[in-house]
């Protein structure tokens, strides 16, 4: 007895034990990209978008290295790994037995080949063979569950594809949903006398798996009504739903009836049957009646709660999507743009709901578990509740909960959620910290974030840092998406004064700036100089006390037909007057009489006054004078 | 009961006010009444007259008259008590009162006055003290808690009414319960009003209960009104928790599944669950497998991922691995194959000779199985057979 407990700590507990322990001391490295991209330094990728070529190039890579294996098993054939890996051998996608019967039938099942799976049936029929119930009930959910037509080859490619190419700026998690399901239902609806319906009529018995199997393939492709009929059906038939076909039937409720509280009472009635049947609820029954509860309008409200008190009185843990789907019907209305005046109201529930889970392990049980955090940061940022946040954030990091927080579309979301918030309620240093902690391993900024993070170094004078926060972002390829940022930046830089280093390392920045406006050598894509930003540059430089850059920028507003402003001509002239170069006050005016300024009198007399002119210079200015007059008259 | 506290403490106070009363109408006391307060007095009496009220004054130095007035008020209740109700008594006591607060009133020509007539009789001192010492040997010491000014004015408050032993020791007993409380304030957090509100029960109903009990709709419905409810608690709770209804997820159910008693569960768990997925079943698992992140975040996570799908030797290393089927075969199958040579060969001669080298080879390749040696065997066994006529004329069999 004592002998094998003590053996037993020293046996693995499976393969992976010591892969999972090793695995647990590995950290995030916060200045790295994601794992995947670690075998070649050239395909680090930089941006959003980059991150999403890459992964996607790299996913059809393998897709089609599949492809090419599966179709060509012939050139295959060498099996080098001893032991032999099954997952490296082509799959057979062709069917080995070629003969009418029953095991032809069973491979084509197996194959997933729906219309010859059909044909092969109705050949065995027309040969009188019977075949077993058994069988015919896995024909009838392989085309009850395709919608009677064959699967789409490279069906995992596809859905991966759709996530991954989700734009990133979409935020509502069920807005997607519903263009999923909108574009499933489109071309995959259920044909009446469809294969399914006929194979089920042409049955000598059914048995309830059968009625299962059609109920849940008319639920999937939006033959609501006659599920319910085949439901009353099988009830004059004396058989019992499974909890499958009820969840299913649970889900179609809402599609069948009108009024809120007849949908309400349609779902609760089939809870009822389910009782007086004895079948046991699953998770996935109450997430179903959570989901058709939303279509229930404010009765949703009322009963989410008391749903989620019946799944705790059986026993049923609830999973994140359970949450999520409570998490909506009280938050729907708040979140919608329309009524924000209730925002304040309903922040008790996720508090609570927090205290209620947090530090706890989620599996994933539910594909609708993965909305669950973008949802409830979505919440505290509308809320601006940062310690709400915060919870989430540590759930999030409670053993392998991040695993539910979905594909890398959805979690550059999430932290896009979080870091916004945190630019908004936190100090600088603590925004800091976490900017160098999520940016380049977790997600990729985009322009609104990096617009977030400037106001808060605004917010918390902090300017200096902005040549860094600069480097950043063209580093994430943002600066030439939008204009405004870059406007931005130079605006901020050329605001207020400094001292003479920031002054300094804003010139760089600004030169910086500069490159990415006007036409570069190659085809990029690039900004237009805009009048302001020609004047915020400028302005910079000459504080940085770099009068020939400034004046080579001075150059470019002629060059780009843009008119600088008063006050930047005067700092101008302040700047001659400081170097005492009369040449260039000179200049000047004729420059701002060449744009037609109204201030071009005044400067005249300013440089008149203030510099030594010779007779030339003078002269020069009199015509300056006398033809802006003229312009006058 | 606070409140009823305050209450007994006004009324403590109104005899006194009261008595303030009838020294004005009746400025003058008897003899005996005045000799008594100017006989305590006496020691400290400057400074009693200028500390304005002896009742509430706080100076600890006047305590000695206090408690010289406290012994001779409760004396005049233990006489009581004994049954010897003495009208004159109570008259006393209220001129004493009252001739305080004259005192105290005009205080300067009443001086002179008051030293003048300071002359105590000694024995009724003496028996007086003694009587107090053995009646009211338990009361004192309860009574020690109290402040003894506060003790004297009661007596001198009981002494008024009708029942005055009974108004006496109430009034006291409603005090000790005031100073108790209050010690106790004291001890939880200095004299801070909020504290008192707070152990107020008068008008506070149980919150969480209630709230518990609320319907969430309503909750949210009625925001002004709830929100109210929130600040209306918050000034006994503190700011944050007051804001935050607490909300109970899940107290109320929806009472249409019946619970499921444990012997009903062993059951459904003792049916085994079906042992072929459907079709459905595994395109579900698909479906949250492609939605949860699964991408590796670190090489041993890849490695874990490639153990899964059969890529990678499997921990512990084990240099059979994947011999599973071999394993089945003991090692003699392996070393002693010369069982299969008693069949189709010679027993002796050349080729049994041969055939031994070829099993002793073969027992030591560990390269084949126990199927490819036996066939190895076997393909000489039929070579041998097709040769016979051969190695007959050649006499090696």
């Amino acid at each position: 007895m004592e002998m094998t407990s003590c053996c037993s700590v020293f046996y693995f507990r499976n393969e992976l034990a010591v892969l999972q322990a090793l695995s647990s001391t590995v950290q995030r490295d916060p200045t790295a990209s994601h794992y995947r991209f670690q075998d070649d330094p050239y395909l680090t990728p930089r941006t959003a978008s980059e991150f999403k070529l890459f992964s996607l190039s790299q996913e059809s890579g393998r897709n089609a290295a599949k492809y090419i294996i599966n179709t060509y098993p012939n050139f295959f054939l060498k099996d080098y790994a001893e032991p032999h890996i099954p997952c490296l051998m082509p799959e057979s996608l062709q069917p080995k037995v070629t003969e009418v019967c029953e095991a032809g039938l069973r491979e084509l099942i197996h194959l997933r080949k729906v219309r010859s799976a059909v044909d092969m049936y109705d050949r065995l029929l027309q040969a009188g063979t019977v075949v077993s119930l058994e069988l015919t009930n896995n024909l009838l959910d392989l085309i009850c569950f395709y919608g009677d037509q064959d699967p789409v080859q490279g069906d995992q490619a596809e859905p991966e594809k759709t996530a991954e190419g989700e734009v990133v700026q979409d935020p509502a998690p069920r807005r997607k949903e519903g263009r999923f399901r909108k574009s499933d239902s489109l071309h995959r609806t259920w044909r009446k006398d469809n294969n399914a319906e006929r194979i089920f009529h042409l049955m000598p018995e059914r048995n309830e798996r059968s009625y299962g199997a059609l109920i849940r393939g008319m639920v999937k492709y939006g033959a609501h009504s006659k599920a319910f009929d085949l439901y009353t059906d099988m009830q004059n038939n004396r058989m019992a739903a499974d909890v499958h076909a009820f969840n299913a039937l649970i889900a179609a409720a809402p599609e069948v009836r009108q009024k809120y509280s007849e949908k309400w009472d349609l779902i609760a009635e089939m809870l009822k049957q389910m009782n007086k049947l004895g079948v046991r609820p699953t998770l996935l029954t109450f997430n179903t009646v959570l989901k058709s509860l939303l279509r229930c309008g404010p009765l949703s409200r009322a009963l989410v709660l008391q749903v989620l008190g019946e799944m705790k009185a059986l026993g049923i843990e609830p999973s994140l999507a359970t949450y999520y789907h409570i998490l909506v019907a009280f938050y729907r209305q708040a979140l919608s743009p329309s009524t924000l005046s209730r925002t304040m109201l309903t922040t008790d529930l996720l508090h609570s709901m927090m205290d209620e889970i947090s530090g706890k392990v989620f599996d994933a049980l539910d594909p609708d578990d993965v909305y669950f955090f973008n949802y409830a940061m979505n919440i505290c940022c509308s809320l601006k509740d940062l310690g709400l946040a915060y919870r989430v954030h540590s759930l999030l990091n409670v053993g392998d909960n991040w695993k539910l927080l979905g594909n890398p579309s959805r979690e550059g979301f999430y932290y896009g959620s979080l870091f916004n918030l945190v630019c908004m309620m936190e100090n600088i240093g603590v925004v800091l910290q976490w900017y160098r902690d999520l940016v380049p391993s977790l997600f990729y900024p985009n322009s609104h974030t990096m617009r977030d993070l400037l106001q808060a170094l605004d917010a918390d004078n902090r300017l200096d840092l902005i040549p860094e926060i600069w480097k950043d972002v063209k580093q994430l390829g943002l600066a030439t998406v939008s204009g405004d940022l870059a406007e931005e930046v130079l605006a901020l830089m050329a605001r207020d004064e400094h001292s003479p280093e920031i002054q300094e390392s804003f010139a760089n920045c600004a030169l910086a700036v500069k490159a990415v406006y006007g036409h570069g050598e190659q085809s990029q894509a690039t900004l237009d100089f805009t009048a302001s930003a020609l004047c915020n540059m400028a302005t910079i430089l000459l504080a940085a006390g770099r009068t020939d850059q400034a004046w080579e920028i001075l150059q470019l507003f002629k060059a780009n037909n843009r008119v600088p402003s008063e006050k930047l001509l005067d700092e101008f002239l302040n700047s001659a007057k400081s170097g005492s170069n009369s040449e260039q006050a000179v200049t000047l005016v004729q420059m701002s009489s060449s744009f037609s300024l109204p201030a071009t009198a005044r400067l005249a007399q300013r440089v008149e006054q203030e510099f030594d002119l010779s007779e030339e210079q003078k002269k020069a200015l009199q015509d300056v004078e006398a033809t802006s007059d003229s312009d006058k008259d | 009961m606070y409140r009823r506290a305050l209450v007994t403490w006004c009324q403590g106070r109104s005899p006194v006010v009261f008595a303030q009363d009838v020294c004005l109408y009746y400025p003058k006391s008897n003899e005996t009444a005045n000799l008594r307060v100017s006989r305590t007095i006496v020691p400290g009496v400057c400074r009693t007259l200028t500390a304005g009220t002896p009742l509430f004054s706080k100076d600890p130095d006047e305590l000695p008259s206090q408690d010289a007035t406290q012994r001779r008020d409760t004396k005049e209740a233990e006489r009581q008590e004994e049954g010897k109700p003495e009208r004159p008594g109570k008259e006393k006591l209220l001129e004493i009162l009252g001739q305080m607060k004259v005192e105290v009133v005009s205080k300067k020509p009443k001086v002179p006055q008051e030293e003048g007539r300071s002359r105590p009789h000694p024995a009724e001192m003496e028996s007086t003290i003694s009587m107090f010492q053995e009646a009211t040997a338990g009361v004192s010491q309860q009574r020690e808690k109290l402040s003894p000014k506060l003790v004297a004015a009661a007596s001198a408050a009981a002494a008024s009414l009708p029942d005055s032993a009974r108004a006496e020791s109430e009034l006291l007993q409603q005090l000790r319960r005031h100073e108790a409380v209050t010690q106790a304030q004291k001890a939880t957090d200095g004299s801070h009003i909020g504290n008192i509100i707070a152990n107020m029960k008068v008008g506070r109903r149980p919150p969480l209960a209630q709230t518990g009990l609320r319907n969430p709709l309503d909750d949210e419905e009625d925001e002004h009104g709830g929100r109210r409810k929130a600040h209306s608690r918050g000034v006994a709770t503190d700011e944050e928790s007051g804001r935050r209804k607490k909300m109970q997820l899940g107290g109320k159910r929806l009472n249409i599944f019946t619970q499921v008693d444990a012997k009903a569960k062993e059951e459904v768990a003792a049916v085994p669950a079906p042992l072929t997925l459907s079709l459905w079943d595994v395109e579900f698992a698909n479906t949250i497998g492609t939605v949860v992140n699964t991408l590796p975040r670190n090489g041993f996570e890849e490695m874990i991922e490639w153990t899964k799908e059969g890529k990678l030797w499997k921990y512990p290393i084990d240099n059979e691995a994947g011999l599973e089927e071999e394993a089945q075969v003991p090692f003699q199958e392996h070393i002693f194959l010369e069982k299969h040579l008693d069949e189709g060969f010679p027993k002796q001669g050349p080729v049994r000779h041969f055939m031994e080298l070829v099993v002793s080879g073969l027992a030591r390749n560990p390269y084949l199985t126990v199927a490819q040696k036996a066939e190895h065997i076997a393909w000489y066994r039929e070579y041998f057979q097709s040769k016979e006529d051969l190695l007959r004329e050649a006499g090696a069999c």
